[in-house]
């Protein structure tokens, strides 16, 4: 069997992807809804990603095929295809809140006095060509991406630290159980990413110890996201909320700039240029979803309807967009907890290693 | 010209005649014993002395009617041989060879008696070292291909000898050491080299545009080098090599990135020292590409970036400059670019003066005309002189600065994020011989690290480059090692 991927691929993805779209909107929506116990209503969501994970990496460990053939198996390809069909629906609605608080990111921070679309699209070019590319460029980007990302919290976070209030966090669990998982209900777009591997299952070679680590990664890209959402609250406190891009307010008041600029803008442009990859993994699995579906002779056909149906969107409800974010983020819940948590639990959990070989041998 | 040649000398004749018309080769009639024979040659392309010490003066001690063994036997020349077709006959004329060819016998002798003018053996210009070996490849393959010899003096190195060019007959050769280069490659590298159909190969880079496996990549697809120590360490990673005769440039497949940012006295060179300087290199190339780009969409885009005494800094020195940043540094750029091939194309003591007038006067006084601003003159300079920390990348790297240059100007940081992004990617997907541009970073080799910006001690690289699909791993055999054996 032909695998696309390597264990330590999937391992540095985790590393270099998992955290970075949610470094920018999603404090303040969490730092809104929990105000100090944001940290926790992260950590239940990165905790029910982990459970989500760790049913993966049981498919991971005995399936013999890729995800499309397990299902087809299972579902027949009618079948198969409804059920790909949900997801690729599933996986340009989850894009959605990502690609659009980083076209206000760009167009905000970046460009305060210029025309807005116009240079957000551009992004759209990069996305369609990394999705003519097989699974195979996203280990590889990984390869190389966590290093950058990992580079990027190395200057962002020591340069936030100096100027935070440990206390401001504490006492822990005062906001109470309903505000907190509010807060966790509410983010949930962001989060469902071990539904990416459900796509990597198969792709790669599991061998014994593989599952560790994978799951030591996942910690360790969950400890990033926590630690940073820790620093932010602790340096914002009561105005977290108010901050609507994390990521460039968090080392903003450290006195270093006052003698370089900002230096941490270095760490910023080091997570945008991974950030563009993780933006690009939803349109990635949609291309290949459709590319099952309808089984296109010419590689660019796909990517093109992945990457032009998420363009589309975007200029198509610019004006409404901000309803559309808060739609999703208040009644879509359900379905990102479906999509990417229960089906590939369910998945993972009701595969049968023999119904998959003779199905494969048949 | 593919038929046998006649036992009638005359019939031979008349048809090498027809063939070999021009003024500079020569048909020396003669008698060996009572055998007419005729020597074919072109008469600046062969030793005369040799000529006539090795093959005239043996013919004359001939008596009688000798068959064509003892005749053979005769000539004392170490490099004979027998030819029987009219093709093979008139490839060794024209390759310099002096061809007998003797009436009743379907056999001509060709006589290796090959004398060229040939330039001495000296340092290449484009690879200069402080501490280590200086001589260079020639143009001669002969010479080339002896210099390999007196590096590795190893049975196992292997010279495949091919002509290339309809026209020009190009000796080339493919040369690697068996048992440490994959032979898969090499086949692959003789197939490709046979089904090139050009006119004549005047240069190794007529070669290497065939070689490529991508028609449409902006990035270097095979390797090259003018040192023969340099090469003697790629062809001991699994590389393999190709001579033509001709070029003092030898190219090696497959090629990878980093290679162009190794230094052959990084491996003279303690490892503290070559690493610093890899890394010195990496970070000028990423100054050359991105930080004129990076400059102008500060000033147009992002001006919260640049610290507020140099902000300062600037708007002094742009007020009254009456070009956009994004222009001005567009021409300045320009400038850089035509002084820089000027300075190269022209004799060496017109370039010093070229050096002086473009350098300090047109750019001071640029500056002072307020055509240009100071800073910006500064960036251009910082990024040409960091280009040429890596020359082999050079060409490649000065065209994507000019694309960068253009995409800050006009789409600021984000835009360069944006091809930066797509450069990674076209980057982690380029394969050449089953082989990734960007190894050992993407994928990643750790085993390869060790000799990629960090440059780890002799000892510690035991093993030959995983990347490059090579056999026989084992390069080092320390102590220890051998006592466990």
């Amino acid at each position: 069997m032909q695998y696309e991927l390597k264990t330590r691929q999937v391992c540095l993805f985790l590393i270099a992807l998992m955290p970075l779209t949610k470094l920018f909107l999603m404090p303040s929506v969490l730092a809104e809804h929990a105000n100090e116990d944001m940290w926790i209503s992260a950590l239940i969501n990165c905790a029910l990603d982990f459970v989500t994970l760790i049913c993966i990496i049981r498919l991971c460990r005995l399936a013999n095929t890729n995800v499309f053939g397990i299902i087809e198996s299972a579902f027949g390809k009618v079948g198969a295809k409804i059920f790909f069909g949900l997801y690729a629906v599933y996986f340009l609605l989850k894009a959605v809140i990502p690609l659009n608080e980083q076209k206000d990111f760009v167009v905000y921070t970046l460009y305060t006095l210029m025309p807005i679309l116009m240079y957000f699209l551009p992004f759209f070019a990069l996305s369609f060509y990394f999705c003519t590319k097989n699974l195979r460029a996203v280990g590889r980007a990984a390869d190389v991406l966590w290093f950058i990302t990992l580079t990027a919290f190395a200057i962002i976070i020591p340069l936030s630290i100096a100027n935070i209030d440990p206390a401001a966090i504490l006492p822990i669990g005062a906001n109470g159980v309903v505000k907190i998982t509010s807060g966790s209900y509410s983010v949930l777009t962001w989060f469902g990413d071990a539904a990416y591997f459900l796509f990597f299952a198969g792709e790669f070679k599991y061998s014994k110890g593989d599952g560790k680590k994978i799951i030591l990664s996942y910690l360790l890209s969950a400890a990033i996201l926590i630690l940073f959402l820790l620093i932010f609250y602790a340096a914002f406190t009561s105005i977290a909320s108010r901050q609507r891009f994390a990521l460039t307010e968090i080392s903003k008041y450290t006195t270093v700039i006052n003698s370089i600029g900002r230096f941490d803008y270095l760490g910023i442009f080091m997570i945008l240029f991974s950030n563009l990859f993780s933006l690009t993994m939803p349109m990635f699995i949609t291309s290949k979803i459709l590319n099952y579906i309808f089984g296109f002779s010419k590689k660019w056909i796909s990517p093109l309807i992945a990457v032009g149906t998420q363009a589309l969107l975007m200029v198509a409800f610019y004006r409404f967009i901000f309803g559309i974010e808060n739609f999703i983020m208040q009644y879509c819940g359900l379905i990102f907890i479906i999509f990417g948590n229960v089906i590939p639990i369910a998945v993972s959990l009701l595969y049968k290693k023999e119904k998959v070989y003779e199905s494969a041998q048949s | 010209m593919r038929m046998k040649l006649a036992e009638k000398l005359n019939d031979n004749l008349s048809k090498l005649k027809k063939v070999l018309s021009s003024d500079d080769v020569t048909f020396l009639d003669m008698k060996v014993g009572d055998t007419s024979a005729v020597l074919i040659f072109i008469n600046d392309l062969v030793n005369k002395d040799t000529l006539g010490e090795l093959v005239l003066k043996p013919a004359a001690t001939v008596k009688g009617k000798p068959d064509f063994k003892e005749l053979f036997g005769v000539f004392n020349s170490p490099e004979k041989k027998e030819l029987s077709t009219q093709k093979d006959t008139l490839e060794e004329i024209l390759s310099g060879s002096a061809v007998m060819i003797i009436d009743s016998f379907s056999t001509a002798i060709s006589f290796g008696l090959k004398h060229f003018e040939k330039r001495a053996i000296t340092e290449p210009p484009t690879s200069t070292v402080i501490k280590g070996p200086r001589e260079g490849f020639v143009e001669s393959l002969p010479v080339n291909v002896s210099l390999m010899r007196r590096k590795l003096k190893s049975p196992d190195l292997i010279f495949k000898n091919l002509t290339v060019g309809r026209v020009s007959r190009t000796p080339v050769s493919i040369c690697y050491i068996r048992g440490i280069a994959d032979e898969k490659l090499v086949e692959k590298l003789q197939k490709k080299l046979d089904s090139i159909d050009i006119d004549a190969v005047l240069d190794s880079s007529y070669i290497s545009k065939f070689l490529g496996e991508h028609d449409i990549s902006v990035f270097k697809q095979i390797g090259n080098t003018e040192k023969p120590d340099i090469l003697a360490a790629k062809i001991l990673e699994g590389r393999v090599a190709i001579f033509v005769d001709g070029s003092p440039i030898a190219l090696t497949v497959p090629y990878i990135l980093l290679e162009d940012f190794q230094s052959a006295s990084d491996y003279y060179n303690s490892s503290y020292s070559a690493t610093v300087a890899r890394i010195i290199r990496l970070l000028s190339v990423i100054l050359a590409l991105l930080l004129p780009a990076f400059f102008v969409s500060s000033e147009l885009f992002h001006l919260q970036l640049i610290p507020l005494s140099f902000l300062l800094t600037i708007v002094n020195s742009i007020k009254g400059i009456p070009l956009s940043p994004s222009y001005e540094m567009f021409f300045t750029l320009l400038i850089f670019e035509i002084l820089n091939e000027a300075s190269v194309r022209m004799p060496k003591y017109v370039g010093m003066v070229v050096s002086i007038v473009g350098g300090l006067v047109l750019g001071e006084t640029a500056v002072n005309a307020g055509i240009i601003s100071a800073p910006t003159l500064m960036i251009i300079a910082l990024s040409g002189i960091c280009l040429y920390t890596v020359p082999e990348l050079e060409q490649t790297f000065s065209v994507i600065r000019i694309l960068f240059l253009i995409i800050g100007g006009s789409f600021g940081g984000y835009g360069i994020l944006i091809v930066l992004a797509m450069f990674f990617v076209h980057l982690i997907t380029f394969e050449n011989y089953h082989t990734p541009l960007l190894a050992p970073f993407s994928p990643l080799v750790k085993d390869d690290l060790k000799d990629a910006f960090y440059k780890g001690f002799l000892s510690e690289m035991q093993s030959r480059p995983e990347s490059l699909r090579n056999k026989n791993k084992r390069r080092i055999r320390l102590m220890h090692d051998k006592k466990g054996d």
